[in-house]
C-alpha cells in the first residue's frame, strides 16, 4: 500500500496544479478587472445609470410691431414610427387604420429619407386620446410606434407673413457637422428660413436637462440633478399685422384684375412697405404664399415637390427680396435724378416725341409705349407720363459721355447690393456695365461689346438691369427721406421675459447718395405728377392723401409684361413708401397701382377701398 | 444497520479525529458568505425576503443531508454499481417524463409531482455520477492501460452524459466529464489517453459547429465569448454587464447592497449564475481574494482528505469532488470575467438554489465520511 501511495503522489501534484491554476487565472483576471481597469468600468457603470435627459427649451415666439402673437408655441401628443419598422407594412397598415390616415402618407413619412436615419419618424399630430389610449393597451402589437408630446410652432394666421416669419424643421447633419451650430443635436427645432432662421440665436433658448438614475430598461428610479430650460426670447418684428393683410390680399386681387383682363399667366407678385425715415418694414408679402404649418414634424416629401415643383411659382421664394425683375419705368426716377445732377437733361429741357426715336439711327429706331408719340414734351411731362423718347434721349446723351455715371449714380442708391435686410437670401440685382457685359459674354465675342443701345434700354429701366423690389421701395424713401436710403429691416426688438426690450434695432443709413435738394426736389414734383396727371392718375383718383409715384411695365422676352407701381406718402411729408409687382400682370398703372393705392390707404389709415384702374398707359 | 452502529461507537473515542474542522469551518464561511452576498442580491426583489428564507431552509436541509453522508460509511454503496446506474439514469431522463417534469429556461430540468416543484435531479446525479466513476475507476487499482478497458470506463459516462444532453443541459454534462477526468489523473489512465480524449474533444466540438447541433442561444453565447463586442446589446449583453459590475466595484466595492449594476437589473440571473458579479461589483477585489482564498482551503483540505483515503475508491470519491468543484468555480467566475462562455452552471456554497446547495453540502459529508475512515484511524 506505501508503494501505491507513493505512485499516486505525482498524480495529486497534477491535480493540485490543475486546481491552483484553475484559482490563480481566476485570481488575475479579477486583478486586471477590479485593480487595473477598475476606472474604465466604474465609468461604465456611470453610463449604464446615468441618464441625462434634455428638456427642450420653449422657443421665442414672433410678434407684430404691435405685439400681436405672428407664432406662438404649443405642445401636442403625436405618433411616431421608427424607421426600422418600415417594411412591417401589416403594421403600418392598422396603424393607418388606427390613426384614420391614408396608407400611403403614413408609408412615405415613415420611410422619409429627409430626416436623420434612426430618428423615429412623426408620422401624426394632435392624435386624439382615444387612440393614444388604444396604443398604449396594444403596445405590442405596434412595434416601433410611441405617443410623445411634441412642441411644434403654431400660426394663428394661417400663412400670413409666412416669408417673413419663416419655418422650422430639424437641423440638419450638414449644419450640425459644418460646426456653426454650437449645442446642438439632431432632432432639434431650428429656423430655416425667414425670421425664424435669421433670429434663430435668440428665439432658441437654453436647453435644460435632467439627470436621472435609470434601471437597465430605462425607467426612471430618482431625479439625481436638474436644471430649467430657459426659454428662447420673444422677437418683435416691425410688421403690421393689418398693413401685412392688405398687402397680401391686395396682390392676391390684383392677381385675379390681371386674370380677369386677359393677363392668363398672372400667378405671382410681391409687395413691400417701408418707413421712409427708419427702414422698417411694416409689410412684406409675396404670392403664391405658403402654409408653414406643413413643416410641422417635417413636411411630407409629397408637399414639398408641391412646393418646388417647377410649374408651382416657387411659393417658398421671397419674391420681395429674392427675385429681381426690369424695374421698368420706375428705375426712370433714377435715370432722371442722374441726368438733373449731370447736366444732361434740367426742367427746362424741351423734347419732342414723335412715337419713334431714331437718335441712333435709322436702322436703331425704337418706340416710345404711346406710338401715337406724346409730342413736345419737357422734363416733369415726361416723367409723368413717362414717355420713353425723352429718357432714351437722356441715355443716349450719358452714352455720349462715356463715363458710365448712370450706373454709378444707381449704384449710390444701392441698386445692383443688396440692401443688407436682416432677412437670409436677399439678391442683389445687376447694374449692367460694359465690364460686366464683357466677362458675361466671355464666350460670344460678338456680344462683349456695351452699345449705345445697352445704355439706351438701362435708362428706361430695361435691358439687363435687374433690381428686387425691396431695392426699389427702398429708393423711393431715399427720394422721400432727402437723398438717405435707411437700412430696412424687420427686426424691431427683442424682449426678456418680463416682456420688456433688451435689444432695439437702432435706424442706419443704408446708402446716402449725396443728391442736390434742387435734384431732388424736381424729381419729387415729377413723381407727384405722375399721380395727379400722369400714368398714376387712375390708380389714386380720389384718393385723400397726395401721393408721389410711379408706374412701370416691365417686358420681360417669352412673358406677358411685369407691373409694377412704386410710390411714397403723403406727399408734403413722407412717412412710407411702397413697391408692388405683379408678374405678367400687364401695365403698372392698371395693376399694380390699385394694389399699391391699398397699401398706403392702410398704412396711412383711411379706408382701404378697390379701384378700377383703367390706365391703358405703362 | 447494526455494522454501521459499531463502526459509529469506535470512533467516537475521540471527535477530533472523526470531525476534519478545516473542512467544516471553511464550509462554514463558505455558507456564511453565500448568505450575505444572497441577502444582498435578492433584497431588491419584490419577493427577496421569500427567496432568502427558502435559501436558508436549503442550507438547513443541505447539513442534515451533511450529516447523513458522513454517517454513512462511503464504503457502504460501492457494491451497488448496478442500482447506482439505473437510479442515475432514472434521475437524469425523469424530467422529461410527462406529468413528472416542468420546463425551465429551455430545458427540461425541473422535477415536479402534484403541481409541486421539488429538485433538478441532475444536481444529486452529479454526486451518483461521482461515486459510479469512483467504483469503475477504483477496480483497476490504479492503472488503466487497455482499450477495453477505457471503453468500459467512457461507456459508464457516456450513458449520464448522453442522457443530461437530451434535457438538454450541456453545462451539467460538460461537469460530469470534468468529474471523470479528475479522477483519471488519480486512478492512473495514461497520458496517450488523454491525448486521445482531447482530439476527440476538439473533433467532437467542430463537429457540432459544423453540423449546427447547437441551439442558437448556445451558439450565440460561444461567439460572442469568442468575440465579446460583437453584439453588445443582445448576446454579449449579460457578459458586459457582469464585467462593468465586477470592474467597478473596484478594490473594495460599493458596499453591501449598493450595487448600482446588480440593483438597477443590468445585472442578468444575479442571485444564481452572475451572483459572483453581485459579490465583485459590492466588495470588490477584496472580496473577490476573500471568496479565491476560501475555495483554495476547501481544495486543499479535500486533496487531504483524498491522499488520507483508506482505498482508492475514498480518494477517488474525494478527487471527483474536487474536480467537480474546481470545474463549476472556474466555469461560473471564469464566465462572469469574460474567461468561458456562458452556462448556466452556479457557484459552489454561494449561489441561490435549493438542489444546488444540497448536493454540496452532501457531497461535503462524503468527504467527512472519507475523512472519518481514513486509514491509521
Amino acid at each position: 500500500m506505501a508503494t501505491f501511495r507513493e505512485r499516486l503522489k505525482p498524480r495529486y501534484a497534477t491535480l493540485g496544479i490543475i486546481f491552483l491554476s484553475v484559482l490563480g487565472v481566476l485570481f488575475l483576471r479579477a486583478w486586471s478587472i477590479q485593480v487595473i481597469n477598475a476606472d474604465r468600468y466604474a465609468a461604465a457603470a456611470e453610463n449604464n445609470r446615468v441618464r441625462e435627459i434634455a428638456i427642450d427649451a420653449p422657443r421665442g415666439r414672433i410678434l407684430d410691431r404691435n405685439g400681436n402673437p405672428l407664432v406662438t408655441n404649443r405642445a401636442t401628443l403625436g405618433v411616431t414610427v421608427a424607421p426600422g419598422a418600415k417594411d412591417d407594412e401589416d403594421m403600418l397598415y392598422r396603424l393607418s387604420v388606427v390613426l384614420e390616415m391614408p396608407l400611403d402618407d403614413l408609408m412615405e413619412r415613415v420611410s422619409s429619407t429627409r430626416e436623420a436615419a434612426l430618428k423615429p419618424r412623426l408620422v401624426a399630430l394632435d392624435v386624439p386620446m382615444t387612440v393614444v389610449a388604444y396604443l398604449a393597451e396594444h403596445e405590442t402589437e405596434y412595434p416601433g410606434v410611441e405617443v410623445s408630446v411634441v412642441p411644434v410652432r403654431e400660426y394663428p394666421h394661417g400663412s400670413l407673413a409666412a416669408h417673413v416669419l419663416g419655418y422650422t424643421g430639424e437641423i440638419s447633419e450638414e449644419s450640425l457637422n459644418s460646426g456653426e451650430m454650437e449645442g446642438y443635436v439632431l432632432g432639434d427645432l431650428v429656423g430655416k428660413s425667414g425670421a425664424e432662421w435669421q433670429f434663430e440665436s435668440v428665439l432658441q433658448g437654453e436647453k435644460g436637462y435632467r439627470r436621472v438614475e435609470v434601471d437597465a430598461v430605462g425607467s426612471p428610479r430618482h431625479v439625481l440633478e436638474e436644471a430649467e430650460p430657459v426659454a428662447g426670447r420673444d422677437v418683435v418684428l416691425t410688421i403690421d399685422l393689418e398693413i401685412q393683410q392688405v398687402a397680401e390680399e391686395a396682390l392676391e386681387r390684383a392677381l385675379v384684375e390681371a386674370r380677369a383682363d386677359d393677363f392668363l399667366n398672372a400667378r405671382a407678385g410681391a409687395a413691400v412697405a417701408l418707413d421712409v425715415h427708419t427702414g422698417e418694414v411694416l409689410a412684406m408679402a409675396s404670392v403664391p404664399t405658403f402654409d408653414p404649418t406643413l413643416f410641422i414634424g417635417g413636411i411630407s416629401t409629397r408637399d414639398w415637390e408641391a412646393l418646388t415643383a417647377e410649374d408651382s411659382e416657387y411659393p417658398l421664394n421671397n419674391r420681395a427680396i429674392q427675385a429681381a425683375y426690369p424695374p421698368a419705368s420706375t428705375y426712370k426716377a433714377i435715370t432722371g435724378m442722374a441726368g438733373l445732377e449731370f447736366g444732361v437733361t434740367s426742367l427746362g429741357h424741351s423734347y419732342y416725341c414723335a412715337g419713334r426715336w431714331t437718335g441712333m439711327g435709322e436702322q436703331w429706331s425704337k418706340f416710345c409705349w404711346k406710338r401715337s408719340g406724346h409730342g413736345s414734351i419737357g422734363f416733369t411731362r415726361g416723367v409723368a407720363e413717362s414717355c420713353d423718347v425723352v429718357f432714351y434721349e437722356i441715355g443716349y446723351e450719358f452714352y455720349k459721355r462715356d463715363r458710365e455715371e448712370l450706373q454709378e449714380f444707381a449704384r449710390r442708391f444701392g441698386v445692383g447690393s443688396v440692401t443688407g435686410i436682416d432677412l437670409p437670401g436677399e439678391v442683389s440685382g445687376r447694374v449692367p456695365d460694359a465690364a460686366w457685359k464683357a466677362e458675361f459674354n466671355a464666350n460670344y465675342p460678338e456680344y462683349r461689346q456695351w452699345l449705345p443701345g445697352d445704355t439706351v434700354n438701362m435708362v428706361i429701366g430695361q435691358g439687363d438691369l435687374l433690381t428686387t423690389p425691396l431695392q426699389m421701395a427702398a429708393v423711393y424713401a431715399g427720394i422721400a427721406n432727402d437723398g438717405d436710403v435707411m437700412r430696412p429691416h424687420v427686426l424691431k426688438e427683442v424682449l426678456d421675459s418680463r416682456g420688456e426690450a433688451v435689444r432695439a434695432f437702432e435706424p442706419e443709413v443704408a446708402f446716402s447718395p449725396e443728391v442736390s435738394p434742387e435734384t431732388l426736389r424736381t424729381m419729387h414734383n415729377a413723381l407727384l405728377a405722375v399721380t395727379e396727371s400722369g400714368t398714376g392718375r387712375s390708380a389714386l383718383r380720389g384718393f385723400a392723401e397726395r401721393v408721389a409715384g410711379k408706374t412701370g411695365t416691365a417686358e420681360v422676352a417669352g412673358k406677358d409684361d411685369y407691373a409694377w407701381f412704386t410710390a411714397y406718402a403723403p406727399a408734403d411729408d413722407p412717412q412710407y413708401a411702397v413697391a408692388v409687382v405683379i408678374e405678367q400682370g400687364g401695365g403698372g398703372g392698371a395693376v399694380a397701382g390699385p394694389a399699391a393705392r391699398k397699401i398706403l390707404a392702410a398704412l396711412l389709415g383711411l379706408p382701404v377701398e378697390h379701384v378700377q384702374a383703367t390706365d391703358v398707359s405703362r | 444497520m447494526s455494522r454501521v452502529s459499531q463502526r459509529m461507537t469506535a470512533r467516537t473515542s475521540g471527535l477530533r479525529k472523526w470531525a476534519n474542522f478545516p473542512l467544516l469551518l471553511t464550509v462554514g464561511f463558505l455558507l456564511l458568505y453565500g448568505a450575505v452576498i444572497v441577502h444582498s442580491a435578492t433584497s431588491g426583489f419584490g419577493s427577496g425576503a421569500a427567496m432568502f428564507q427558502r435559501q436558508l431552509l436549503g442550507a438547513g436541509l443541505g447539513l442534515v443531508a451533511l450529516c447523513v453522508m458522513w454517517v454513512l460509511d462511503y464504503r457502504m454503496y460501492e457494491s451497488w454499481l448496478g442500482p447506482l446506474v439505473v437510479l442515475n439514469a432514472f434521475l437524469i431522463v425523469s424530467p422529461l417524463i410527462p406529468g413528472l417534469g416542468v420546463e425551465a429556461k429551455g430545458a427540461q430540468a425541473w422535477l415536479e409531482i402534484a403541481g409541486v416543484r421539488l429538485f433538478q435531479p441532475a444536481e444529486p446525479a452529479k454526486l451518483i455520477t461521482i461515486v459510479i466513476m469512483a467504483i469503475v475507476i477504483s477496480q483497476y487499482k490504479g492503472v488503466i492501460e487497455r482499450p477495453r478497458d477505457v471503453a468500459r470506463i467512457t461507456a459508464f459516462l457516456a450513458l449520464p452524459f448522453g442522457l443530461i444532453l437530451l434535457q438538454p443541459d450541456l453545462g451539467t454534462g460538460l461537469v460530469f466529464i470534468a468529474i471523470t477526468m479528475g479522477m483519471l489523473v488519480v486512478g492512473g489512465l495514461k497520458p496517450k489517453w488523454f491525448v486521445l480524449f482531447a482530439v476527440i474533444g476538439v473533433i467532437a466540438v467542430a463537429g457540432v459547429f459544423r453540423f449546427g447541433l447547437l441551439q442558437q442561444y448556445q451558439e450565440d453565447r460561444l461567439l460572442v465569448f469568442i468575440q465579446p463586442d460583437r453584439d453588445p446589446r443582445g448576446a454579449g449583453y449579460n457578459l458586459e454587464q457582469s464585467k462593468i459590475a465586477i470592474g467597478s466595484g473596484g478594490l473594495t466595492g460599493k458596499g453591501l447592497g449598493q450595487g448600482t449594476q446588480s440593483n438597477l437589473n443590468f445585472l442578468p440571473e444575479r442571485h444564481t449564475d452572475f451572483i459572483f458579479s453581485v459579490l465583485g461589483e459590492e466588495l470588490g477585489f477584496v472580496g473577490t481574494v476573500l471568496l479565491l482564498g476560501l475555495y483554495l482551503a476547501l481544495l486543499m483540505v479535500a486533496l487531504e482528505i483524498s491522499t488520507s483515503s483508506r482505498d482508492l475508491y475514498g480518494s477517488l470519491v474525494a478527487v471527483g469532488l474536487i474536480s467537480m468543484w474546481t470545474f463549476q468555480i472556474l466555469q461560473n467566475m471564469g464566465m462572469t470575467m469574460g474567461l468561458m462562455p456562458i452556462t448556466g452552471i452556479p457557484l459552489p456554497f454561494i449561489s441561490f438554489g435549493s438542489s444546488f446547495m444540497l448536493t454540496n453540502l452532501a457531497g461535503t459529508g462524503m468527504l467527512l465520511s472519507v475523512w472519518a475512515r481514513r486509514s491509521g484511524v
